[in-house]
C-alpha cells in the first residue's frame, strides 16, 4: 500500500470513530439548533470525504497532485524501520520521565532525562554526562521553580527531609 | 526607561520558554509591580508584552519550538533558514521586523486610539465567527504541496478543538471521562508536540549528525538588499496586525498566519516560502509585534481587553486605581502619555536586549547535538508542565509528538492543523451563539456588516488559493 492509501484508510477510521463518539454525545435541554454534536459530525463527514479522495488516489496514482520531482527528491527524514524505532525510543524516554517524575522528583527526573537522552543520542557514557545533566537539572530548577514559581513534583525527597 | 528595559528582558525570557505565554509572563510580574508608581508599573507590564511577543520567535527559529502561539507562523521559514546555517540572519530579520511592526503599531495606537475604538464595539458573535473563518481560509493557501492533505490536517485540527466542554450547553465531548480534558487541549501542547518533539524524534532517527556544522555565533541584521525585499511583507504584516490587534479575539496568532499567507501571495519569490524565505519571517514578526501595541487600542479607549495579555494589563491598571475607558484619557492623560513613551522605549529596548541575548542563544544551539537534543527535550517537558502544572499535559504533548512525526512521514502539512486547533473553538462557539441570537437564521452572518465583510474577504482568499492550485498543477503537468 502506498502512503496515499494508508493515509486515506487511517483518515476513514479516524472519521468513523470520531463520528460514533459524536453520535454518543447526549442531548441537552439547553441545546441550540446545532447542538454539541452538530459541527463534530460535519467535521467527521468532511474528513471521511477527504480520506476517500486520498484513498482513491492511492488506487489511481495519476490523479494525485504530487509535488514536483525536484522537490520530492529533496532532503527529508529517511524513515526506514530502524530510524522509526530510534525516534520511538526517544519518545519512550519521555514516557519513562513521566512515569518516574512524581516518585523521584523533578530535579532528579530531569537530570536522568538529560543523561539518558545524551547517551541514547550516541554520546559515550562518561562522568561528564552526569555532571552536565546535574548542572542542567539545577538550571531548569532555578528557572522554572525558583524564578517562575512553577511547582514541579518534589518527589519522595520532600517527605524524607 | 529602566522599567521598559526590565519588562522587555523579562518578556523575552518568558516568551522564549515554551509553555509560558505572554499573559503568564505578565501575570508573574503583576504582583511585583504593586509597589511601583502607576506609570512605571503599566510601562513595565506593557513592555513585557512587547518582549514576549518577540521572544516567542527565538526558540521557533533555533529549535523549531514556538515559544508563543503567535510565533507558529515564523517557525516555518525561520527554522528552514537555520537549517541552512543562516540562524543569525533569521534572528536579525525577526528582530528588525518586530521593531518595525512595533513602531508602526505604536504610531497607530497614538494617532488612532479614539477613532478606531469603535471597531471593537461593532463585534457581534457573527463577526467573531467570520473572523475565525477568515483565519481558517488561509488553510487552502498553506497547503500548496497538496490541497487535500492540507484540508485533512485542518479538519483534524478543528476536531481536536472540539475536545472538552461544549461552549453552549456545557456538556462534555470526547473527554473519555478524563477531568484533565474538560478544558480542552491547549494549542501550545499541539504546537510543542508537532513541531518540537516531532523534530527531536526525526533527529533521533537520523545518523551521522552528531557533529553538526558550527554556525557563526552572531546575529546578523539584514543587508540593504534584504531590507528592500522585506519592506513589503513588513508593511503587509503591520497593516494586518493593526486591524487584528484592535479586533477582540484577533490577537497575534491569527494576524501572523494571515500576514504570512498574504506576504506569500504578493511575493515575487513565492517558491521560497516554506524553504527559508526572509519574507516568510518578516511578515508574521511585523504582524505580531504590531498587535502588541494595537491590542491596547480597545483597552485604553473602551476598557475592553481584546486578548489574555490585555486582560492582565487591565489588571495592572485596576491594581493602581486606574479604570481604562473613555475617561482614562481625560483624567489620567499623563499615565497614557507615559505608556506611549514607555512603549517607544520598549521597542528600542527590544532591539538592544534582543541583540544581547542572541549571541548566547546562537552559541547554545551550536553545541554538540546529543547535548542540545537532551536540553531541548528537558526544556520542552518542563515548559509543557508549566502550562497548567499537569503531567497529563506532558503526556498529551508526547502523543502529539508522535502525531507530528507520523504527519511528516505521510507528508501532511502541520500548519493547517495548528490553525484548526487555534481557531476551532472560536469558530464553533461564535457560530452557535450567533444562531442562538438569530433564532437559527443563517442570514445573520450576511446581515451583520462586519461579518459579511470578513466572510467576503475569506471567500476571496479561498478562491484565490484554489485558482493558484489549479495553475500550479497545470504548470507541473506541463513540466513533466
Amino acid at each position: 500500500m502506498n502512503r496515499d492509501l494508508w493515509l486515506g484508510v487511517i483518515g476513514l477510521v479516524l472519521a468513523g470513530a470520531y463520528y460514533l463518539m459524536a453520535a454518543d454525545v447526549p442531548e441537552s435541554l439547553l441545546s441550540d439548533a446545532v447542538g454539541p454534536a452538530g459541527l463534530p459530525k460535519i467535521y467527521a463527514y468532511v474528513l471521511a470525504g477527504l480520506s476517500l479522495v486520498l484513498a482513491g488516489r492511492g488506487f489511481a496514482p495519476r490523479l494525485a497532485d504530487r509535488p514536483p520531482r525536484a522537490e520530492s527528491r529533496g532532503k527529508g527524514p529517511p524513515y526506514v524501520r530502524r530510524e522509526i524505532a530510534r525516534a520511538a525510543g526517544l519518545l519512550a524516554l519521555g514516557a519513562v520521565y513521566l512515569a518516574v517524575v512524581e516518585f523521584v522528583g523533578y530535579v532528579v527526573a530531569v537530570a536522568l532525562l538529560i543523561a539518558a537522552t545524551v547517551w541514547y543520542q550516541g554520546g559515550v557514557f562518561r562522568p561528564r554526562i552526569l555532571l552536565v545533566a546535574a548542572c542542567g537539572a539545577a538550571l531548569f530548577w532555578l528557572m522554572f521553580v525558583r524564578l517562575l514559581g512553577v511547582q514541579h513534583p518534589p518527589g519522595i525527597w520532600e517527605s524524607l527531609l | 526607561m529602566a522599567a521598559a528595559f526590565g519588562g522587555v528582558a523579562w518578556g523575552i525570557f518568558g516568551g522564549a520558554l515554551p509553555g509560558i505565554s505572554p499573559s503568564i509572563t505578565m501575570a508573574l510580574l503583576l504582583p511585583l509591580t504593586f509597589g511601583l508608581e502607576a506609570t512605571t508599573a503599566i510601562v513595565m507590564l506593557a513592555s513585557t508584552y512587547v518582549g514576549a511577543e518577540y521572544g516567542g520567535s527565538i526558540p521557533g527559529i533555533l529549535i523549531r519550538t514556538p515559544g508563543t502561539n503567535a510565533a507558529a507562523a515564523t517557525v516555518v521559514d525561520g527554522y528552514a533558514l537555520k537549517e541552512q546555517g543562516k540562524a543569525g540572519e533569521a534572528l536579525g530579520i525577526s528582530l528588525y521586523s518586530g521593531f518595525v511592526g512595533g513602531l508602526f503599531g505604536l504610531t497607530v495606537l497614538y494617532l488612532l486610539t479614539e477613532p478606531l475604538s469603535t471597531v471593537a464595539l461593532a463585534f457581534t458573535p457573527a463577526a467573531y465567527f467570520a473572523l475565525g473563518m477568515l483565519g481558517l481560509s488561509v488553510i487552502a493557501s498553506l497547503s500548496r504541496e497538496s490541497l487535500v492533505r492540507g484540508l485533512l490536517a485542518g479538519v483534524i485540527g478543528l476536531m481536536i478543538s472540539t475536545i472538552g466542554t461544549d461552549p453552549v450547553t456545557g456538556l462534555n465531548r470526547f473527554t473519555f471521562d478524563s477531568p484533565e480534558l474538560l478544558s480542552g487541549i491547549p494549542p501550545i501542547l499541539v504546537m510543542v508536540g508537532v513541531y518540537a518533539i516531532a523534530e527531536l524524534m526525526a533527529q533521533a532517527g537520523e545518523t551521522g549528525w552528531q557533529h553538526a556544522p558550527r554556525e557563526r555565533a552572531r546575529i546578523r541584521f539584514p543587508r540593504p538588499a534584504v531590507w528592500k525585499r522585506i519592506a513589503r511583507p513588513q508593511a503587509i504584516g503591520s497593516v494586518i496586525g493593526t486591524f487584528e490587534g484592535m479586533m477582540p479575539g484577533g490577537g497575534g496568532a491569527i494576524s501572523s498566519f494571515i500576514a504570512y499567507d498574504q506576504a506569500r501571495r504578493f511575493s515575487r519569490h513565492k517558491e521560497e516560502f516554506g524553504k527559508g524565505s526572509v519574507e516568510g519571517i518578516a511578515a508574521p514578526e511585523a504582524a505580531n509585534n504590531t498587535v502588541a501595541c494595537t491590542a491596547l487600542v480597545p483597552l485604553l479607549s473602551l476598557g475592553i481587553p481584546s486578548s489574555n495579555s490585555a486582560a492582565v494589563l487591565l489588571g495592572g491598571f485596576l491594581m493602581h486605581g486606574l479604570v481604562p475607558g473613555p475617561m482614562l484619557l481625560v483624567e489620567n492623560g499623563e499615565v497614557v502619555n507615559g505608556l506611549y513613551l514607555g512603549l517607544l522605549a520598549a521597542n528600542i529596548a527590544m532591539v538592544v536586549v534582543g541583540y544581547l541575548v542572541m549571541t548566547p542563544c546562537l552559541w547554545l544551539v551550536g553545541q554538540p547535538r546529543p547535548y542540545l537534543t537532551a536540553f531541548i527535550f528537558a526544556l520542552v517537558v518542563s515548559g509543557v508542565y508549566a502550562v497548567e502544572t499537569s503531567l497529563f499535559h506532558v503526556g498529551v504533548a508526547l502523543v502529539f509528538g508522535a502525531v507530528g512525526y507520523a504527519m511528516r512521514y505521510f507528508k501532511v502539512p502541520v500548519l493547517p492543523m495548528v490553525l484548526g486547533v487555534v481557531l476551532g473553538f472560536m469558530v464553533e462557539s461564535n457560530y452557535r451563539r450567533a444562531l442562538v441570537l438569530s433564532d437559527g437564521d443563517h442570514m445573520t452572518f450576511i446581515q451583520d456588516r462586519v461579518s459579511a465583510g470578513l466572510l467576503l474577504v475569506a471567500v476571496l482568499f479561498v478562491i484565490g488559493s484554489l485558482l493558484r492550485h489549479v495553475r500550479d498543477r497545470r504548470t507541473r503537468h506541463a513540466g513533466r
